[in-house]
């Protein structure tokens, strides 16, 4: 045995201590991983947050990772404060016991017994054990007493040896006297010592091992003072305030076996037990122990069989129409083919699962869309999980599932946002119970901002200060050289060589990244029909009705674990809307299943009028489309996919559109490539035409094929990608490829298949997009309407979605008291035309609940008669509500009521109505009235207050106002730049309506400025950016001077010099993307 | 009865005023003053030069540092101030001295960082004639004294505050124009609640003059009384009460000496003299003297301040110069003092309630006599009640002041414990080391060999401040040559490689 190995680390936590350690998991590992230690055991407060990162890096790095946790119990108390006559700020918490996985069926029982006392709080809160609950789950845990944070330390010091004895005698009869060991920490502290002594004697009395650790809570001594920050964050003080809360030294760090030898050099058994208790812990997160979901099926069926008639009778369905019945029997191998894989692999459990929250949503009307790599998978299609046909569209099962790969399948499904996607989720939780179905969790990590507020709470300073130095975070996803916080501070008039800010900026880097709490993943659900509490601890989420597993998805993808994509999709929701409103108002039907393929939607897509159209609507989007001029459907996949970063920083955009204009030749990097690449042009653009590539040139198979995918997407795995480039390379040869033409092929394959996206996932995207556009185009009134009521998404505000219907012709109606719902809805004109009228959802700060009441009232008792009359009739109006609706005009049509003002005049007097007594006389008999001695708002101020007011303007856009005056300078109007000349110099003004620096533009920012004629797009050097950034990202509305760039009915104007213009008081606010 | 006449003086961006009141070479150059702690300053006021620079209110030291160019001539780069409240409590105090000149009623009505005072100066034309030759006798007056301010004259005492602050120089409203010279200015000049400035915003209304025209009961009807106020203020007709600001009760004695005072029982002569005077102004009112402010003005620009705060407010006369001649026993002036300030703090005369079953206390004047002359032996912080701080430090206290507690002493154990008597300040010792342990160290008198030793007990902390330590404590039995023993707590600072004997051992 090496020095090395006689010693292991058993007590360790990490930062998923949530604020009670102050290393990472990863940082663990490689501290132990340097000092050569062979094993480390990870021990987080009441949970195995970090387990899953510790196991991976362990597994990565070569250190065994063991699995424990300290377990808080009630039973014993409180934990040990300083002394009575010692001034400090502890707070009352239960001691911890340390248990560690000896065997799966301690994993098995530590997950539950954690999920036990999680669960039985009604809310997110700590939770402790109780004796009981250690006693019914304690086989294969064994169990270390613990140090400060122990019941022993606490029994000492209040009771002396005979309590501590006590409880030792409790803990024997729990986990009998091999599995119990007295744990011995050694700080340099006398009162630690002292307990040492005493527990010395007691392990020779009662005959229990003794054990060292360090109790460890951050991997190196620097980390010491991070942990002193945590410690204040979670104590809700500053560092200078803390006082006993902080450590005494900096002891507690992962210590080198020479050192622990070195300290307890006068208790050699202690060390050399560590190590017979590490070999002892034969469990580790590789043998979880997980089983696949299981789906009941009734009698005499199997889960196979019973897949297979649903698949068969979706194979009828889905190929039965006329127009698709000549795919059937291709389909029928192919969901043969599929079905077999997933027999042999055991899936159909899963499938199954999923077909059954289709099946849920169907009945109760919830549109429901899988998206990503299913959409490959005929049998996906055929149980309606997917709509994308992948037989007509001939793409790859194996890019979804493949007998190699050993991995799951992953299923996402897109549904409504909102209460819909919660009936779905809620469910999943009756239908598999609360111990089968979990969320998973998102661990939330101090970023920039929080960071930035939270150390400076720490060390003391001001909240003015805070809010000042935090807010000078950046939040750009693009950060140039010069983008460093530093320089930030600096810029912002901080001395950054003074030394508190010095050390501020250094602890706000190293408490980034670091788990805050644990949050609940937008969407993804663990489903085990039985016992998912065996295979993770499972707790209450902070939203009612939730709970969540404590690893999140990535952790849960690293070890197997299953789960499905429950998503939030606001197209959805639109969608949703608008096949219930057409019918309605339009007096038609619309599948969208079914959509036709209409040659006025490509129009409108090729010139790029694609405001509020899923996935094809942000600048980039709109700067391509016009390129990629789309005809057909398969034209929207490209769009969909090409616009992303991999494509981008994978230099496919430029050739593939190149050659769709017919600047370039089509080529093939060998002519049997050709039906592979042709519909992309010659350019690879998706993962499934390397697989095919890989098939057609070197005769893989799709297993094969997709191991090439992900060697070569994975770049450590060198060896690996030898082995099967020399493969590839064999069998090109086989097929009389050239030498030359192999290096070109490989070539390709490896620069695109970092960066290539799944075709399947492309298609599903396009046929939102597709759906979305046609609504637009031919359902303008349904479309905006929906759209509006399922705000905040997208890339536009609600303001540049109106602006941008009404250029298009619809009538959008001010909120009214007297038509308005509580959404927005459609309203027939006289002219058999539609109009949209916002609905009570855009006025700022009138509750739901106040415009429902509103409604009703005015339902039942017909319209008002006088502001009287509605402050008496919804008495739950407020003089708030009514100022609010009375700025935004809302109260314009009600009895006498001449204007906006004349509104507010008289609505202070009827805010300030009689007592209950008089207020039927008041409402009954009311008083002649004067006119309003205020006078109209003008423009300015109707601008003013509709903005404020609703965030949005149903009149003249803020520009139109100024156009007399802008033209007189010189500036264009954004409709007049198409008729520009190319480098031609031009000026335009606008209301910044979005700003963005993506990663991938290396420092240019493009804005979006709108005026009354449509949307201009300028782009911004990084070096004109960084000479005007208070004005770029400050201001509202900018004039900007540059140079006309037109290509290819593409317009942008290239910027140099920009200049705010403070012409409109309106709070037109901007997107910022980051 | 004189009809009422009053003059509104201001005296805008007040903090830079009050630094540059004394400091003449500096008024012709750009001056902003930083308010705040480093290195959080802000500036907060300015004079015109500096604004012309560029300088506004809320700018950081840095950002105001970078309106100074490099190759700036040293006369014309802007100067940073710190503020100084306490200059500004003499500059306002100038003021209102220079200012009750001219009137003995005067009206406090500062709002912000600007000062203002109003002055009821109805009846004074047979002194300073018309109320502009008036007016314009206070504003040179005024800056004689060093302010810049601007006066405005109206029979209405807000119309003359709300003109001082609108407009520069001296502005004279003849009776019955008020409404008239108002009107055109802003709604932000009257001081309202929130909600009715945002009711008025939205109702459009900008001016005062357009707050006059709405209808006041209407307006009444829905803002309530406040708006009465308000339409009337606009009107330059409500009424105010004048609130002189009367010689307040001040217990202050001040007294400036011909010659440096060097000699104690000079000062005390004239200090007695100074508080008898205190004493019998608090005795008129039944009141007793809580606390007593010294001021010395000390030779060669410095002060020296002390204060005395006997246990239970008194009107002893002996017994608080007694308090005084040890106060100043304690803390010596540095230097020959140049003027002597007291001032008082009153407090009600007390009598203490003593109990039947109440332990016999030392009476309170005594005590505090006793203490004082602890203090003056032992020093200021070093008397009274220790009080253990909330740190790992060890050792690390702070003195409270003394109190008699009448709690039962703390149950004495049965067993004897081991008592650790602190040296203050430790004894430094040079040590040798034996296999990174204590082996044998020097106390400047005679060496000892240790012959058991527990440790190294760690602690560090406060790594964030200059307070910061990193100590390793060993407990030690020594002996030295002559087999004396020893046992005491050794330290090593970490920091410092120093070794010292911090504690014996009882």
């Amino acid at each position: 045995m090496t020095e090395a190995d006689s010693y292991v680390e058993l007590h360790c936590a990490s930062a998923f201590s949530f604020l009670e350690a102050g290393s990472q998991p990863e940082a663990l590992i490689e501290r132990a991983a340097e000092l050569g230690m062979g094993a480390l055991a990870l021990a987080d407060r009441n949970g195995l947050y970090g387990a899953a990162r510790f196991h991976t890096a362990g597994v990565r790095l070569g250190v065994r990772p063991l699995i424990g946790s300290e377990i808080s119990v009630c039973s014993f108390g409180n934990m040990l404060t300083p002394q009575a006559w010692l001034p400090h700020q502890h707070p009352h918490q239960p001691p911890r016991l340390l248990l560690l996985c000896a065997s799966q069926v301690g994993y098995q029982n530590l997950c539950q017994l954690i999920t036990r006392f999680k669960m039985r709080e009604a809310t997110k809160v700590e939770g402790a054990a109780t004796l009981e609950d250690i006693q019914e789950f304690s086989a294969g845990l064994i169990c270390l007493t613990g140090g400060d944070e122990g019941p022993l330390a606490v029994a000492m010091a209040r009771e002396g040896s005979n309590a501590a004895r006590k409880i030792l005698d409790r803990l024997t009869a729990i986990f009998g006297s091999s599995n119990l060991y007295i744990e011995l920490q050694r700080h340099c502290r006398r009162d630690q010592e002292c307990r040492n002594q005493t527990l010395l004697t007691l392990a020779a009395k009662l005959r229990l091992p003794v054990i060292a650790t360090n109790g460890v809570r951050y991997s190196t001594q620097d980390d010491r003072e991070l942990f002193d920050v945590l410690t204040s964050i979670r104590n809700h003080t500053t560092l200078d305030k803390a006082g006993r809360l902080l450590v005494s030294s900096a002891a507690r760090l992962l210590r080198p076996a020479r050192e622990m030898a070195a300290l307890f050099r006068d208790i050699p058994e202690a060390i050399v037990n560590t190590s017979i208790v590490s070999q002892r812990l034969a469990f580790t997160l590789s043998n979880l122990g997980y089983e696949f979901p299981h789906y009941p099926v009734p009698a005499g069926e199997t889960m196979d069989s019973f897949l297979a008639q649903r698949v068969d009778e979706g194979v009828r369905k889905r190929y039965g129409s006329p127009a698709k019945r000549h795919l059937l029997e291709k389909a029928k191998t192919q969901v043969q083919r599929e079905l077999k894989l997933i027999e042999k692999l055991g899936f159909a459990g899963y499938f199954l699962i999923v077909w059954d929250l289709i099946r849920f949503s169907q009945q109760h009307g919830i549109l429901v869309q899988g998206r990503g790599s299913a959409a490959n998978s005929a049998v996906c299609y055929a149980l309606e999980i997917t709509a994308v046909d992948p037989v007509g569209m001939e793409l790859l099962f194996e890019r979804f599932l493949s007998e190699s790969r050993g991995e799951w399948p992953d299923i996402d499904l897109d549904l409504p946002s909102g209460d819909e996607r919660e009936k779905v989720i809620q469910y999943c939780y009756d239908h598999y119970g609360a111990l089968g179905a979990a969320m998973t969790a998102n661990v939330i990590t101090y970023r920039g901002r929080s960071a930035a507020r939270e150390v400076g709470k720490a060390l003391g300073f001001e909240e003015e200060t805070i809010t000042r130095l935090s807010s000078l975070v950046s939040r750009w996803e693009w950060r140039g050289d010069n983008d460093t916080m530093a320089r930030h501070f600096d810029q912002a008039g901080f001395d950054i060589r003074h030394p508190q800010i010095t050390r501020y900026l250094d602890l706000c880097m190293r408490l980034q990244d670091m788990p805050r709490h644990l949050g609940q993943h937008s969407g993804g659900m663990v489903i085990c029909a039985g016992m998912l509490n065996r295979v993770v601890p499972i707790e209450r989420a902070s939203m009612p009705g939730r709970t969540v597993v404590q690893w999140d998805k990535e952790d849960c993808a690293d070890l197997g674990i299953i789960k499905v994509d429950l998503l939030g999709l606001g197209m959805m929701a639109v969608l949703k809307e608008c096949i219930e409103l057409i019918p309605r108002h339009y007096k038609k039907e619309v599948d969208l299943a079914a959509l036709p393929e209409d040659p006025v939607v490509y129009e409108t897509l090729r010139k790029a009028d694609t405001v509020g159209m899923f996935q094809v609507e942000s600048r980039a989007q709109m700067a391509s489309i016009p390129h990629n001029a789309p005809t057909k459907f398969y034209d929207l996949v490209v769009q969909v996919a090409i616009i992303r970063p991999g494509p981008i920083v994978g230099k496919m955009m430029h050739p593939y559109m190149n050659r769709r204009q017919g600047k370039e030749e089509i080529t093939y990097p060998h002519p049997s490539l050709e039906p592979v690449l042709k519909r992309t042009l010659g350019v690879p653009l998706f993962q499934e035409q390397l697989l095919r590539m890989a098939m057609t040139v070197a005769n893989f198979t799709g297993a094969e094929a997709e191991e090439l995918r992900r060697a070569v997407g994975m770049r450590r795995s060198m060896q690996r990608m030898q082995n099967l480039e020399g493969r590839l390379r064999e069998g090109m040869t086989r097929n009389g490829i050239s030498p030359e033409a192999q290096d070109n092929i490989v070539q390709g394959i490896s620069s695109f298949a970092m960066y290539g996206f799944p075709e399947s996932h492309a298609a599903s995207f396009a046929l939102i997009a597709y759906a979305s556009a046609y609504l637009k185009v031919h359902y303008l009134a349904a479309f905006t309407c929906a759209i509006l009521n399922n705000q905040p998404m997208g890339f536009y505000s609600s303001a540049v979605l109106i602006k941008d219907a009404q250029r298009h012709g619809l009538r959008v109606r001010p909120i009214d008291v007297q038509h308005s719902q509580c959404l927005c809805t459609l309203e027939h004109e006289s002219d058999f035309a539609f109009s949209l009228r916002l609905g009570f959802n855009y006025a700022r700060g009138l509750h739901r609940a106040t415009a429902d009441k509103l409604v009703r009232a005015r339902r039942a008792d017909g319209a008002f008669r006088s502001l009287h009359d509605m402050s008496s009739r919804v008495p739950d109006l407020n003089r708030k509500d009514m100022v609010s609706l009375a700025r935004i005009g809302a109260l314009n049509s009600i009895g006498d009521v001449e204007h906006r003002r004349d509104a507010l005049w008289q609505v202070e007097e009827a805010a300030r109505a009689s007592g209950p007594l008089l207020r039927s006389t008041d409402s009954t008999h009311e008083k002649p009235r004067s006119k309003t001695p205020l006078r109209k708002m003008n423009d300015e101020e109707r601008l003013t207050a509709d903005y404020a007011g609703t965030g949005v303007t149903t009149g003249p856009h803020p520009m139109a106002y100024h156009r007399a005056s802008l033209r007189a300078d010189g500036i264009r109007s954004a409709s007049e730049l198409e008729h520009g000349n190319n480098h031609q110099p031009i000026s335009i003004a606008g209301c910044v309506i979005a700003r963005q620096r993506p990663g991938t533009a290396k420092g240019f920012v493009f804005l979006s400025l709108e005026d009354e004629t449509g949307i201009a797009n300028v782009i911004i050097t990084p070096g004109i950016f960084e000479a005007n950034r208070l004005v770029v990202t400050r201001s509202r509305i900018l004039r900007i001077d540059g140079q006309l760039q037109h290509q290819e009915g593409v317009v942008h104007v290239k910027a140099k010099q920009i200049i705010p213009l403070d012409i409109v008081q309106a709070d037109v606010g901007s997107h910022d993307f980051h | 009865m004189n009809p009422e006449l009053y003059a509104c003086v201001r005296a805008a961006e007040f903090p830079s005023q009050a630094l540059l009141r004394l400091r003449p070479d500096l008024q012709s150059l750009p001056i902003a003053v930083l308010d705040g702690r480093p290195p959080l300053e802000q500036v907060c006021s300015m004079n015109r030069h500096a604004s012309r620079l560029g300088a506004v209110e809320g700018m950081t030291r840095l950002e105001a540092e970078s309106l100074i160019p490099q190759d700036a001539v040293p006369d014309q780069a802007l100067r940073l101030l710190s503020r100084s409240l306490e200059g500004e409590a003499a500059a306002r105090a100038v003021m209102l001295e220079c200012a009750s000149t001219f009137s003995p009623r005067i009206e406090q009505a500062s709002n912000g960082i600007d000062c203002a005072i109003v002055l009821d100066i109805g009846g004074t034309d047979r002194l300073f004639g018309p109320p502009r030759a008036l007016a314009e006798r206070l504003r040179s007056a005024l800056a004689a004294a060093g302010f810049r301010v601007s006066i405005a004259v109206s029979a209405n005492f807000h119309v003359a505050h709300i003109l001082a602050a609108a407009s520069r120089g001296i502005t004279i409203i003849p009776a019955g124009e008020e409404a008239q010279a108002l009107a055109g200015l802003p709604l932000s000049l009257l001081d309202m609640h929130p909600d009715h400035a945002e009711t008025l915003t939205i109702w459009g209304i900008r001016t005062l003059g357009e707050l006059a025209t709405l209808p006041q009961i209407d307006m009444i009807a829905r803002l309530g009384q406040p708006a009465s106020v308000l339409h009337n203020l606009a009107l330059g007709v409500h009424p105010h009460i004048f609130q002189p600001k009367e010689a307040a009760f001040e217990l202050r004695e001040f007294c400036e000496f011909e010659t440096p005072v060097e000699q104690v029982d000079s000062l005390l002569f004239v200090g007695a003299r100074m508080i008898d005077s205190l004493v019998q102004r608090a005795a008129t009112r039944a009141m007793s003297l809580a606390s007593l402010d010294v001021d010395l003005a000390l030779e060669g620009g410095k002060t020296h301040q002390l204060k005395i705060r006997p246990a239970l407010p008194s009107i002893d006369r002996k017994f608080l110069l007694k308090l005084l001649q040890l106060e100043i026993a304690t803390k010596p002036p540095s230097a020959a003092i140049l003027s002597l300030a007291l001032s008082a703090e009153v407090g009600q005369s007390s009598k203490v309630q003593l109990g039947l079953f109440t332990p016999q206390t030392p009476e309170p004047s005594r005590l505090d006599v006793t203490i004082a002359r602890l203090k003056a032996i032992a020093g200021e912080d070093r008397v009274g009640s220790p009080v253990l701080e909330d740190t790992h430090h060890a050792g690390t206290f702070h003195v409270a002041d003394f109190k008699v507690h009448d709690s039962p002493a703390s149950e004495s154990t049965s067993q004897p414990r081991m008592a650790l008597r602190r040296l203050r300040p430790p004894l430094n010792v040079r040590m040798v080391l034996n296999a990174g342990q204590p082996a044998l160290f020097f106390d400047g008198r005679q060496s000892y060999r240790v012959t058991t030793c527990f440790g190294p007990w760690r602690s560090n902390g406060c790594w964030w401040s200059a307070a910061g330590w990193d100590n390793d404590e060993w407990d030690i039995l020594a002996q030295s040559k002559d087999s004396a023993s020893l046992l005491c707590l050794l330290v090593m600072d970490r920091t410092n490689s120093e070794w010292r004997i911090e504690a014996w051992y009882d």
